[in-house]
Parts: structure tokens; sequence; C-alpha cells
């Protein structure tokens, strides 16, 4: 199995998990398509109230365990009031992410013994034009000996997500929305 | 033909099918591992075209901090102290740490960066930005995904910084072309956040602080070098 098939396996998987749980989910792709980064982020940031979640799979890591990554600090730039740069859009986001990331890494630590048990700081590509609340899930790894162990990850993977995500729906709802204007 | 020759003929065929059955993947093999040494050469060549200049032996040895993967195998760095006699250049200097960091450790399992990269060049801007152009297998060879990508990132980060204080920020080139990922995951439009303290002259460097400074080899967390945007 391919990692793209693989990766949208996941997807939607995590679809049904977290419309079990009351959310509306859109994926930024539907199949073999590959959205441009900022096509993706464009997606989420036309709608209200989002949290975004990229998944992957990696080529290293402990097989069998996940690990969730928030984007690294980076200051939010100077602006017309009310406007976020388009490159700095993930910016204001950043401690919502960082909940969001240590919510839905506790549960994936329940499932996959191994995982760490916060998020982790990268600078990744995909997290930083979203202007939302955004984390990125890597599953190691491709390299697993046997490759139907990466298959049946998915449920539990899906699970997590979706009980990390409600269990953020209260602090979302609560905080006031990063970079408006008062 | 008659029907002996026929079958004759049809058995030789078959028996032709079966022997390239048997060598194809055998030919398909050695093409590759030759096209694989050819690129090493390749690389190999490069690298030493590329080298910093020899390092004077007369140079006095100091304690130099290289971070490659930890053995704990949770995706952090450790710290490895060895003694080289590095240049007070701050360039030549961030080249000879560079390079040592892509020669790798004795393990070659806790290497952060591919066997076949290369250091192009360096350069540092009068603001602190230090510049390092890896040649394309840094991009092309570096296993894909986010944990990989950021350690590579952050074993150069600290690195620099452990050893070379003028370097404030990093910009990582993939061959004199600025890449939007490393390997798909990784941002490098931006520059990566190496040493925030102020710059001291080479030959007062205060070395073994600055490797004291960075978080345990043992901590559960990836250190990700900060980043932030220009």
């Amino acid at each position: 199995m391919r990692e793209s098939e693989l990766v949208l396996e996941y997807a939607v998987q995590a679809r049904k998990s977290l419309e079990a749980q009351g959310f509306q989910v859109r994926l930024t792709r539907q199949g073999n398509d590959n959205p441009s980064f900022d096509d993706r982020s464009a997606m989420a940031n036309a709608q209200r109230g989002t949290v975004f979640v990229t998944l992957h799979v990696s080529s290293t890591g402990s097989p069998g365990t996940v690990r969730v990554y928030t984007m690294t600090d980076f200051p939010a730039a100077a602006s017309a009031p009310g406007l976020i740069p388009w490159d700095r859009a993930q910016a204001p986001f950043l401690e919502l992410s960082r909940q969001l990331g240590d919510l839905v890494q506790g549960q994936l630590t329940l499932q996959f013994k191994g995982s760490p048990r916060t998020a982790q700081p990268a600078s990744v590509r995909q997290l930083r034009a979203t202007a939302a609340p955004a984390i990125a899930v890597e599953v190691s790894s491709i390299l697993v000996e046997d490759p139907a162990e990466l298959a049946r990850m998915g449920t539990g993977i899906a699970n997590a997500i979706a009980r990390g995500v409600a269990a953020f729906r209260p602090i979302y709802d609560a905080s006031p929305v990063p970079g408006a204007v008062p | 033909m008659t029907p002996r020759w026929r079958r004759l003929v049809l058995g030789g065929l078959a028996a032709l099918v079966v022997a390239a059955a048997i060598y194809f993947p055998i030919l398909k093999r050695r093409v590759q591992r030759a096209a694989r040494l050819e690129q090493q050469s390749e690389e190999q060549a490069r690298r030493e075209l590329t080298l910093a200049a020899p390092v004077n032996p007369g140079q006095p040895r100091v304690k130099t901090t290289l971070f490659w993967a930890s053995s704990n195998e949770d995706g952090s760095l450790a710290a490895t102290n060895v003694e080289l006699p590095l240049s007070n250049d701050p360039v030549l200097r961030a080249k000879q740490v560079l390079n040592t960091l892509l020669a790798g450790p004795v393990d070659t399992e806790l290497r952060t960066l591919p066997p076949d990269a290369v250091l192009l060049e360096f350069y540092l801007l009068p603001d602190g930005t230090g510049i390092a152009d890896f040649s394309e297998a840094l991009a092309a060879s570096i296993p894909s995904g986010i944990q990989s990508e950021q350690l590579a990132a952050d074993s150069i980060a600290r690195t620099l910084e452990a050893n070379v204080p003028q370097v404030q920020r990093l910009k990582i080139l993939i061959h004199g072309q600025e890449m939007e990922t490393l390997a798909g995951h990784l941002d490098l439009t931006g520059t990566f956040v190496v040493n925030t303290k102020p710059t001291q002259a080479p030959g007062r460097l205060p070395l073994t602080p600055l490797a004291q400074a960075t978080p345990s080899p043992t901590s559960n967390a990836p250190s990700a070098a900060g980043k932030e945007r220009r």
C-alpha cells in the first residue's frame, strides 16, 4: 500500500470518528490528487471554528508509535488591524494548537505505547499558513515489517483524534478568536 | 517444421524465458548498485572539492560539541564532545563543524544527515544569518517525515549554536536554491533560530557553557530549533 493511500484511509476513519462526535469534517483530498500546502490551508481558513489535522506516515521512528507536532514559535508580524499575514497565519493560534496537540497526543499515547506524552514542536510547512488550531499527526513507520500493522492502527488513531478534538472543544469555545480586533 | 523440431524450439524458448526471469532481478540489482556507486563517487568527488581549507595542524585543539541522534531512539539529539583544531574564522569554523557533522558518528545508526550529502558552501551575513548550502542529496536521501527532517535541521542548528556563536540564525539552501520543504514536511522558507546570545570574539569562545546550556540528551522532548520568519 502506498503512503498516500494509507494516509487517506486514516483520514476517512478519522472523519467517521469525528462525525460520530458531532463534528462536521472536510477532507482536503478525496483521492490521489495532491493539493498544495496553501490550497489545503485555504480550505481550512475559509471555515469558522475549524481545527486542522494533517496526517503523515514517517520513514523513521519506533514502529507502532504516533507523534503529534505543533508549529514551532514564530513571531506574528505587525500588520493592518484584523489582517493576518498569510505566511504567519498560524502564529496567533500557537497556544491553542499546543493545547489541542497535547490532548490528542495524550489520547494517542493511551492507545500506542511508547508514543510521547505531549505534542512536539516542529517547523511543519503545512501548519504555517493555517489560521486555526492545527496539528500534524505522524505515524511510525512505513518500514514496519508487516504493512497490515499500519492499517490496523487506523481505528485507534481515528478514535484518539476524535476524543482529543472533543476534549478541546470547550477550550476552543471559551477562547477569544486569536487575531480578532476587539 | 516437424513436430519434433517444434517441440525443441518451444522448449528452447521456454528455457530462455526461465533463464531471463532468473537473471533479470540479478541484473536489476547490479544496475542499481552501479548507479549508487556512481552517485556516491560523484558526491565524494564533490565533497573533496568543497571541503573547507585544511586546518592548520598548529591550531590549538578545542572542545567541539556535535549533535547526532540519541541512542534512546526517542527522536532527540545527544551531544558528543570531540577535540578539533578549529579555525577562529567563523565561516571556516562553521564549515569544519558541519563537515564533521556530515561525516557522521561512529555508530552510523545515529546519523542525522544522509552520508552522501555535501556542504557546498557556508556564508555568514553581517546580521548573523548563516547560510548553509547543501547538495541535493540532503533533500533526496533523507528519510521522509517530520521527525527525521526536524532532527536533521536541529542537529545542524545546535552544532552551530555550540561551536560558532556568531551564527544567530540559519538558512538552509539546497544546491543554491531556496526550497519550500526539506523532504516534503519541514519548512525551509524561513530561518531557524540558532543563537540568541551576544556574539563574542572567536578566540574567547565560552564553548563549554554553550554546550552545557543545551537540553539534556536524555530528555524525551526533541529540541526543535526555533524557527522565525524573515
